[in-house]
């Protein structure tokens, strides 16, 4: 039985032993790096992006009028001789699979992979009921042996070595294993597993798609196992959610573009199989298959009519939320949901298997936006699980204390302006005259090293305004700076930078000394009410007809301004006219520079020097800003050096590293690693965040890179 | 596409999955290859569906001159002890070299799933470029009774032990299509 931690506390133990388990690490560090090397090869000759919003809005049709399309599948498939059932939940479905074998006098139950027989905890009961059931998908006949649940949708048991693997097959068959060969592994499983299937009076699979119009269900998979569980026992029973419902061929075959690729990066699977109806059978007293559907409800009728968490339901499985995630390739997939993990499942759980389960879990997201651009139907998985975060406090009734004083202090930006200031005072001790804290004083938990710290500036950047600021005469543009948070109390120096860079290309810049802090924040916090108070603010401050844009040294501000703000505003206050106007003004320096201001090589003395390039996530994937700033590299005059994993998040997420600092730790680590081997002597990258923690970690560990905004080595060229 | 090109993507791909594409011009020819290659894999048994009657004796004749027991439906009995299946294909999927196959009769499903080698017999005119030419047809099948109906890309595989990959799985260790050129003699 799947136990999930239920408080943060615990969970938080949990986490700490599962960083702990090195072949864990470097098995699913490898998985993220190879996964998002090889998904390109896969996707050469495919519109990606185009096909993932034709099947998203094929899923969104569809999902309205579920009942319709079980009616439809139900009507042929009965036709076809097969029994359809409805079980309202999980409970529900259990007996009704177990009566099934009653009444069909079954004692044996061969199984097929199936994630709806996961959430039900079919098994669990089929062998309360006293059936033994066998697991014939490799992975999943390990973790049933290991009685564990699935680390990973498609590859449960992504998370043993091949010894693990091994030394349980040797008590399996009681011989000696060859554990270095998997080759000879995989036999085991298929010699030991043949005969099961003769022997099994029933068989359960689930099913990848329902398709309306004909009643035939459709079941993509590799191992062939699921073929031999639908053939040889008399009884089929499949076991099917009801968001697996879809109109026509046409749309599974749409599907299965992306499926197979997200999943395990193939073409096609080995077998996509078609299954209608009671077909010949000579197990079975008629000759003909004892066939049943049992459609799961379980939640999903009322999820698919939910208008923020329907989306939730266009859920193929592919599990490519998982393998791209770096939190889940830090901790593995128990410790990444309950059933269903990655992205996905810290979403799901809330629905499926409760507000309990889902509690801690749904904490764990660093808002790297990695799983969003991987989705092959277009699921804002960041978003959602910040609205299920939302929706666990509301079924809790209880705020945490850090949630009420981020919204108290939030709301009000002189009182928390006023407390940036004054924690300028209460670190001059920990500096010591130096520029960054390097030990933090003891009443911090010591998880929290892993980075020095900047210290808050003596003079923030408002305050500096007044006497840094310059009228340019004719001006080629007139932008308002959005400076955020970090650049404004912690490196005011950046935008200082950003002043004198803009000065010499005539651009007259703004401070609407209004701004507040983005609100992204609260947001992350799911404080919505607070998000959108300052939001608020924030419109107020800088939307103005005369800028023609606003910029921000921040990728985190830019993003959230740009694509949540609309979101955050959709129903009041703006019109989308005016909220596009407003969002299409959000520019991040480099595009500035690059695109606007067609900055050349000529603008700029000749220095030389390697320098590797860190890609923000809300830059890369938040604001789809990427060939921009390594242009400006090299018009700058650098050799600009590729690193492994450019785009993969550096552990920041803002208060996620706070929350989370083990975890931050070790993708930093990972991070660092990487742009070390690297061999470049400065790293620049365009987000305050990212050079705090990438800056911090590099001091850490006494690196020799130096690391900087863009605009500051831009600043150091510029003639 | 033209039939040339589409055997060749069809090889190509087939290939890129591990699959062994041969071409061949006769049912002769593919008799003959099916024998020897149960032979060098030193199975000592075969099953053949779907063919017509008089290649099904030219196949028994040869199966027992190579002294291979050649097994006759129905096969459950024989479950275990399949070696080789030979089975005609009902469509070639060019862009991914995939097999398409009405596999309704248990039998076929037998052959096709237990064997340890499947040899896969495929008119170069029944070669498709894509999933999408063939819509319409699976379409109809799915739309008439019921059917068990399966599409095929090289063997049986998994990668579910340290993501590493490794054919043959609980289906056959080896897909092997010969791509019958009839229309070249």
């Amino acid at each position: 039985m799947i136990k999930t931690a239920q408080d943060i506390k615990s969970y938080k133990k949990e986490l700490k032993e599962a960083l702990c388990d090195q072949f864990l690490r470097t098995a699913l560090d490898n998985f993220n790096t190879a996964y998002r090397e090889n998904r390109s090869a896969v996707y050469e000759g495919i519109d990606f992006e185009g096909v993932k919003k034709e099947i998203a809005e094929g899923k969104d049709a569809a999902l309205p009028r579920l009942l319709d399309l079980f009616e439809a599948f139900k009507t042929h498939a009965e036709a076809a001789g097969v029994k359809v059932h409805t079980a309202k939940d999980a409970k529900q479905a259990n007996e009704i699979v177990a009566a099934i074998a009653k009444d069909n006098n079954v004692k044996k139950i061969i199984k097929s992979k199936s994630m709806t027989a996961e959430e039900t905890f079919l098994n669990d009961h089929l062998e309360k009921e006293g059936y033994i059931v066998t697991e014939t998908d490799l992975g999943e006949w390990i973790i049933q042996l290991r009685k564990e649940g699935p680390s990973h949708m498609v590859m449960p048991a992504i998370h043993l070595s091949r010894f693990q693997v091994g030394d349980l097959f040797e008590t399996v068959t009681q011989k000696k294993q060859d554990s270095e060969n998997i080759d000879k592994l995989v036999k085991v499983a298929r010699k030991t597993l043949r005969p099961a299937y003769l022997e099994a009076d029933m068989g359960v699979s689930g099913a990848n798609f329902a398709i309306a119009e004909s009643g035939a269900l459709g079941l993509v998979t590799n191992e062939g196992n699921m073929r031999l569980v639908t053939t040889l026992p008399k009884v089929h029973v499949a076991l099917v959610g009801y968001d697996k419902l879809i109109p026509d061929l046409k749309t599974m075959l749409r599907i299965l573009k992306v499926l197979p690729r997200n999943a395990t990066g193939q073409a096609i699977t080995s077998y996509v199989t078609w299954i209608k109806g009671t077909v010949e059978c000579s197990a079975s007293p008629s000759n003909r298959k004892i066939m049943h559907v049992v459609f799961l409800d379980n939640g999903r009728l009322a999820l698919s009519k939910d208008p923020v968490f329907a989306e939730a339901l266009r859920c193929i499985r592919c599990g490519a939320c998982a393998n791209v995630c770096p939190v889940y390739s830090k901790v593995g997939g128990h410790k990444y949901g309950h059933v269903y993990i990655g992205a996905i499942g810290l979403i799901l759980t809330l629905f499926y298997h409760g507000k309990e389960n889902d509690r801690a879990i749904v904490k764990n997201c660093i808002n790297c936006q990695a799983c969003k651009e991987v989705c092959p139907v277009d699921i804002d998985l960041p978003h959602l699980i910040k609205k299920t975060y939302r929706a666990v406090l509301d079924q809790d009734g209880k705020t945490p204390v850090k949630n009420v004083l981020l919204s108290k202090v939030l709301k009000n930006r002189k009182l928390f302006h006023f407390i940036l200031r004054n924690a300028y005072l209460a670190q001059k001790p920990l500096a010591k005259k130096k520029t960054m804290i390097r030990h933090l004083p003891h009443f911090f938990e010591k998880e929290h090293g892993f980075r020095s710290l900047p210290l808050i500036a003596r003079t923030p950047f408002r305050d500096q305004w007044k006497t840094i600021h310059s009228h340019v005469v004719k001006p080629k543009h007139t932008i308002a700076l959005f400076a955020g948070c970090a650049v404004d109390f912690f490196y005011p120096e950046q935008a200082a930078a950003l002043l004198k860079v803009l000065q010499k290309y005539d651009v007259q810049v703004e401070f609407p000394m209004d701004q507040t802090c983005c609100g992204l924040p609260a947001l992350m916090a799911a404080e919505e009410e607070t998000a959108k108070e300052v939001a608020l603010q924030n419109l107020k401050a800088v939307m103005s007809e005369k800028y023609d844009y606003i910029l921000t040294l921040c990728a985190s501000c830019g993003s959230h301004l740009k694509h949540n703000y609309p979101k955050i505003f959709k129903d009041a206050y703006l019109s989308p006219e005016n909220l596009k106007a407003f969002t299409d003004k959000i520019i991040d320096v480099s595009s500035f520079l690059v695109n606007v201001l067609k900055a050349s090589s000529e603008d700029f003395n000749v220095a030389g020097g390697k320098v590797a390039y860190h890609s923000p996530c809300h830059l890369c994937r938040g604001m789809q800003v990427i060939n921009e700033p390594r242009k400006l590299i090299e018009l700058a005059g650098y050799d600009y050096v590729k690193s492994k994993d450019e785009d993969v998040c550096c552990g920041f997420g803002g208060s996620y590293s706070v929350d989370f600092p083990e975890i931050s730790a070790e993708i930093l680590k990972k991070k660092l690693d990487n742009l070390e081997a690297a061999d470049a002597g400065i790293l620049v990258t365009d987000c305050p965040g990212c050079v705090l923690q990438l800056r911090g970690g590099m001091d850490k560990r006494g690196g020799k890179i130096q690391v900087k905004h863009i605009i500051e080595l831009i600043d150091e060229t510029k003639i | 596409m033209q039939t040339s090109e589409l055997v060749q993507l069809m090889k190509e791909k087939a290939e890129a999955v591990q699959a062994v594409v041969v071409k061949i011009k006769t049912m002769k020819d593919a008799i003959q290859y099916t024998v020897d290659l149960t032979r060098q894999q030193g199975g000592t048994s075969m099953v053949a569906m779907g063919l017509e009657t008089q290649d099904m004796n030219l196949l028994e004749a040869a199966c027992k001159t190579a002294d291979l027991t050649f097994l006759k439906p129905p096969l459950r009995s024989h479950a275990n002890g399949i070696h080789t299946a030979l089975t005609p294909v009902d469509w070639g999927i060019a862009e991914t070299g995939t097999l398409v196959l009405d596999s309704s009769s248990e039998d076929v499903r037998i052959a096709t799933m237990l064997s340890e080698t499947h040899v896969a017999l495929l008119p170069a005119s029944k070669i498709k470029p894509d999933t999408a030419s063939l819509e319409d047809k699976i379409n109809s099948v799915l739309k008439a009774d019921a059917s068990y109906y399966a599409s095929i890309t090289g063997a049986s595989r998994t990668a579910d032990i340290e993501r590493v990959l490794a054919i043959g799985v609980h289906g056959p260790q080896e897909l092997h299509i010969l791509i019958m050129e009839e229309n070249q003699e």
